[in-house]
């Protein structure tokens, strides 16, 4: 394959695991823009999502790609449960662990945030054992040759299904009441007390938000390399965090193209330059951001203080 | 008012029942899992000086018993040194590590911290794996000498691969640490680092120079665990890197957290108490995990200054986010 | 007096565990013998774990069945689980090594497991029989307690090399393993001998275990055209790999180690993209062998498929028997003499005998290849290496 082949390949590898760093970082950037806290549980939230996908899948006794009415049944089916679950879950983190800690200082909420994470791993290694899981093939293996570039069917439906989630998002926060209920919550929490937003139930609803991208996340996920294991949230939440600092921590454009841009650079430099390496590489961006530039790309759209 | 045996006098007998205990209970199985655990309680020690006295949450703890373990097997195995000679150069060169990652984050607001120092202290070990020319890649190293003490008119005595040695060798070290860590909380050192755990801002503005305290916090910290990490190296013999991963970090925060943040007596017990568990629940380690978790997320909703931290830590910990706090970090 | 109590019972706390911890190591008389085994019974090599152990206890069984093992004592199997960690595999060591009941110790699975742990148990005079470890490093140790039932890397590795350029006529070969101390060292035997042989290694690459993604690496291997890929490592990764290299469209072949021997593999990866892969294993196809018949019968009657290792375990497990019967006594030392005069045993894989460090001298490696949905047997390369 000639070079520009090659480079546009590892262009829409890159792409698509970016796509899902970007459902993931929503959630980071959202809940942060809120309530300034690293939820640390949401990579794990992300891996809720992706064994809870698998349930329904297992459940439902789909192990075949499925078309036709299981395309527009079963499969929305699976997404919904997912959402739901992992709605749930956040909406249930953030009442019974962060809430109460919201008003002091951050310490005790980000090592009760550590706890949670690691409880959660441990529970699903628990319940669903410590090898991987096969997550089946739903998705008809159909592939499309552009110019020599090789992308799949279920490539595409990342693309896509992230794209519209992230302009759905995107309206939602800027056109509706509740997203410009956010976005005040966002810039002073104590003023929106005064003007009667419910701001607890903001919050809430950020959380759920949040969780139900994430489980987006694990759904596509497990669809693509179809084994899921109860340590991906770990590495998978750090580079999503990593893509939501790099476009700017609370804003929420920021994180779709934190994330794509975080996805493509791993690929390229995983394709380019060395495999092993791969994670260390999005760590130093990770570093290099906090220490250097914390504002990320698009600038940090937190609360303006006096 | 009952009077309160003075606190040198619970030192003092908990040291005698420590140095008498396997000489009486003679098992080298027990032996080692107090040995373990007194390990962990030297990186407890640390950490604590880091998250506990000045308030940073470092999540990349393991990455300086991993750079002071693979120091010390290094000088070790490519020029001979001993033991008792290579501990220094592992335990300094931990401790500068600690001062270099502290420079550049030293403005970086307090969960940033945690991140960089989690990303810190990943890198640590990816790089150790992968840097396989130098430090064995994957395999580790192997070979490490153990420590050899010449007994006069004995002769060389080979640490070798029984407990008891060890046992003491870190008991001794951790009589040190444990003074000095005392000895510094009690200082106006000690007291500029709560000062910064407090408030940095208003600690900066009374005239303490925060960004040295901050370095030589996160020196200290490092010190320790190149110490800790020295002994491990010549104890086990043979070092790999999936011994120093994000896992250790978090189990001894939760140590620290569990015994109480600040609180030296309560680090050392966190550790005892989290580090001897999975010993004594064998047939349990896959909860070990759940376990620390559980111990997080319970400390801090029920005693967040933990079993033997201070009022004045609690008082901190649940006191109200200030203004200032929220300011963008730079 | 409530305050003071407050205060202080973190370190009634501290009394009461080493209380606890005394009590509970208190030694029990009994006329019992023990085989120590050490494995990751729980984690993420739970199911090869298991499955060794199954293997070790059917051999204990077995023999328990038969009657006492010596007169007046009956035999035991310990098990310790060091979760395929090397701190937790010393710590396990010492634990066997301190309890007086224990006289030979079968384990461990993991070669960084294993090596550490050899230390100990040579310190301490105890045989050690690993059923799998494949590191030849660890019998390089000059440890006269240290035996091995399978076949080491140094074999496995150039018996694939030979495989691919002869057979195959595969030259040009990139390289992956995934970073482990059994991985990295296959993969440096088998490159050693590509290279012996006139072939070709276009890369050599690694990977981290965990990871998902090989598409980026998957795309750079397609862009150097080779006729073969060869993974040293395990299954999980291995599954991935086979997967999307199907996705990038690389050809070739693709041929592994025994990392990938597992029925989990075929499923991850799908029957229809592991067609056609091959994989060496270390030792040969125990349903082939008719000296372990009566074995794999025993064992698929009492837990079901036999996995990789169990067949090993419990060769490992009856040569520790019948060296403890030599023996006549339980006494280490005795048993470790007793395993020394070890000379054409008639066990699952033919005749069985040792070498001087330790190895055992049945080097077969099996190949294997997957068809319909299975792994089937090619052929056994008997291998000398030529390093002796």
């Amino acid at each position: 394959m000639t070079v520009w082949q090659l480079f546009f390949q590892q262009l829409a590898n890159g792409l698509t695991i970016g796509a899902i760093y970007a459902l993931i970082a929503l959630g980071y950037t959202m809940v942060y823009g809120v309530i300034q806290l690293i939820n640390f549980a949401h990579g794990e939230i992300f891996m809720v999502g992706s064994y809870l996908a698998l349930s329904v899948l297992l459940l439902l006794g789909i192990s075949q790609p499925v078309t036709g009415l299981g395309l527009l049944v079963q499969l929305p089916l699976c997404v919904g449960v997912a959402m739901i679950g992992c709605g749930l879950l956040g909406f249930g983190i953030e009442r019974l662990a962060y809430r109460p800690l919201r008003q002091v200082q951050r310490l005790a909420a980000l090592i009760t945030a550590i706890g949670i994470s690691f409880f959660l791993q441990n529970a699903v290694m628990l319940i669903y054992g410590a090898t991987d899981r096969r997550f089946p093939a739903v998705i008809p293996s159909i592939r499309f040759e552009i110019g020599g570039v090789t992308v799949t069917c279920l490539q595409l439906i990342i693309w896509t299904s992230s794209a519209l989630l992230m302009i759905t998002l995107q309206i939602l926060v800027m056109s509706t009441r509740l997203g410009k209920a956010m976005r005040a919550t966002a810039q002073d929490p104590k003023a929106c007390q005064l003007l009667g937003i419910p701001v607890n139930r903001i919050i809430a609803i950020t959380f759920i938000i949040g969780s139900s991208f994430a489980a987006v996340g694990g759904m596509l996920f497990g669809l693509y390399y179809n084994t899921i294991n109860f340590h991906d949230g770990y590495m998978m939440g750090l580079k999503a965090f990593t893509a939501a600092v790099l476009g700017g921590i609370g804003n929420i454009p920021g994180a779709m193209i934190g994330g794509v841009v975080l996805g493509v650079l791993e690929g390229l430099g995983a394709g380019y330059l060395s495999s092993q390496w791969k994670n260390v590489f999005a760590l130093v961006v990770l570093i290099g951001i906090l220490l250097f530039r914390p504002t990320g790309l698009l600038g940090e759209r937190v609360a303006d203080r006096p | 008012m009952i009077k309160r045996p003075p606190p040198s006098f619970l030192w003092i007998s908990t040291l005698a029942v420590a140095i008498v205990f396997p000489l009486v209970h003679q098992d080298s199985y027990v032996t080692e899992v107090l040995t373990s655990a007194f390990l962990y309680a030297l990186l407890a020690l640390g950490l604590n000086i880091v998250v506990g006295f000045t308030g940073l949450l470092h999540l990349g703890y393991a990455a300086f018993f991993a750079i002071g373990a693979y120091t010390y097997a290094l000088l070790n195995l490519h020029f001979h040194f001993s033991f008792w000679v290579g501990l220094f150069p592992a335990a300094v060169v931990a401790g500068l590590f600690g001062v270099a990652l502290g420079i550049p984050a030293i403005r970086v607001r307090g969960d940033y911290l945690a991140i960089v120092t989690l990303g810190f202290g990943e890198i640590v070990r990816i790089a150790f794996t992968n840097l396989d020319r130098w430090t064995g890649g994957p395999n580790g190293l192997l070979g490490i000498a153990h420590p050899t003490l010449w007994i006069p008119g004995w002769g060389l005595y080979d640490f070798g691969v029984a407990s008891l040695p060890y046992y003491y060798l870190v008991v001794g070290v951790m009589v040190l640490v444990t003074a000095a860590c005392l000895r510094m909380s009690r200082s106006r050192v000690g007291r500029a680092w709560a000062a910064i755990r407090e408030d940095e801002l208003a600690a900066a503005c009374s005239g303490i120079d925060t960004f040295q305290l901050k370095l030589l916090a996160q020196g200290c910290g490092g010190t320790v665990a190149g110490i800790a990490g020295a002994i491990f190296a010549a104890k086990q013999g043979t070092i790999t890197p999936d011994s120093f991963d994000f896992i250790l970090s978090v189990m001894i925060l939760a140590m620290v957290v569990l015994g109480g943040l600040g609180s030296v007596p309560g680090a050392i017990l966190g550790a005892v108490v989290l580090g001897t568990l999975p010993e004594l629940l064998r047939g349990f380690e896959q909860y070990r995990m759940l376990l620390f978790g559980l111990v997080m997320i319970f400390m801090m909703r029920l005693r967040p200054q933990g079993l033997l931290g201070s009022v004045q830590i609690r008082r901190e910990l649940l006191a109200k986010k200030s203004e200032t706090d929220d300011a963008s970090p730079s | 007096m409530r305050r003071v109590l407050k205060r202080q019972w973190g370190r009634w706390i501290v009394f009461g565990i080493l209380v606890w911890i005394v009590a509970g190591c208190g030694q029990h008389e009994s006329p019992v013998i023990k085989i120590g085994f050490v494995g990751p019974l729980s984690g993420d090599q739970a199911t090869q774990g298991q499955d060794m152990f199954q293997g070790a206890k059917l051999a204990v069984d077995q023999a328990a069945a038969q009657g006492e093992i010596l007169p007046g004592y009956r035999l035991e199997l310990v098990a310790l689980d060091d979760q395929r960690s090397p701190t937790q595999a010393v710590a396990a060591a010492k634990k066997l090594v301190a309890d007086r009941n224990v006289v030979a110790v079968v384990g461990h699975l993991n070669s960084s497991c294993t090596m550490p742990a050899s230390a100990i148990y040579h310190q301490a005079r105890m045989l050690q029989i690993t059923p799998v470890s494949s590191n030849p490093q660890i019998s390089r140790q000059g440890f006269d307690t240290f035996y091995r039932t399978c076949a080491t890397d140094d074999l496995q590795g150039p018996a694939a090399a030979l495989f691919a350029v002869q057979e195959l006529k595969a030259k040009r070969v990139f390289i992956i393993d995934d970073m482990t101390t059994y991985g990295r060292g296959l993969a440096n035997e088998f490159e050693k001998k590509l290279k012996g042989l006139g072939g070709e290694a276009l890369g050599h690459e690694g990977i981290v275990q965990g990871d998902k993604d090989f598409t980026p690496l998957l795309t750079k291997i397609k862009s150097r055209s080779p006729d073969l890929v060869y993974f040293a490592g395990m299954f999980p990764e291995a599954a991935l790999l086979i997967r999307q290299r199907r996705d990038v469209g690389l050809g070739g072949y693709f041929m592994g180690g025994d990392g990938l021997f597992d029925a989990t593999l075929i499923e991850l990866a799908t029957p229809e993209a592991a067609k056609g892969i091959y994989l060496t294993t270390i030792g040969s196809d125990i349903h082939r062998i008719p000296t372990a018949k009566h074995f794999v019968e025993a064992y698929e009657k009492k837990y079901g498929p036999i996995g990789a290792y169990s067949s090993y375990a419990y060769e490992a497990t009856h040569l520790v028997i019948r060296a403890i019967k030599v023996a006549g006594q339980k006494d280490r030392q005795a048993v470790l003499t007793a395993m020394k005069t070890v000379k054409d045993y008639p066990g699952l894989f033919g005749l069985q005998n040792f070498d001087a460090k330790g190895d055992s001298l049945i080097r077969d490696i099996g190949l294997f290849t997957v068809l319909g949905g299975k792994f089937v047997f090619l052929k056994t390369a008997s291998w000398n290496s030529s390093t002796e």
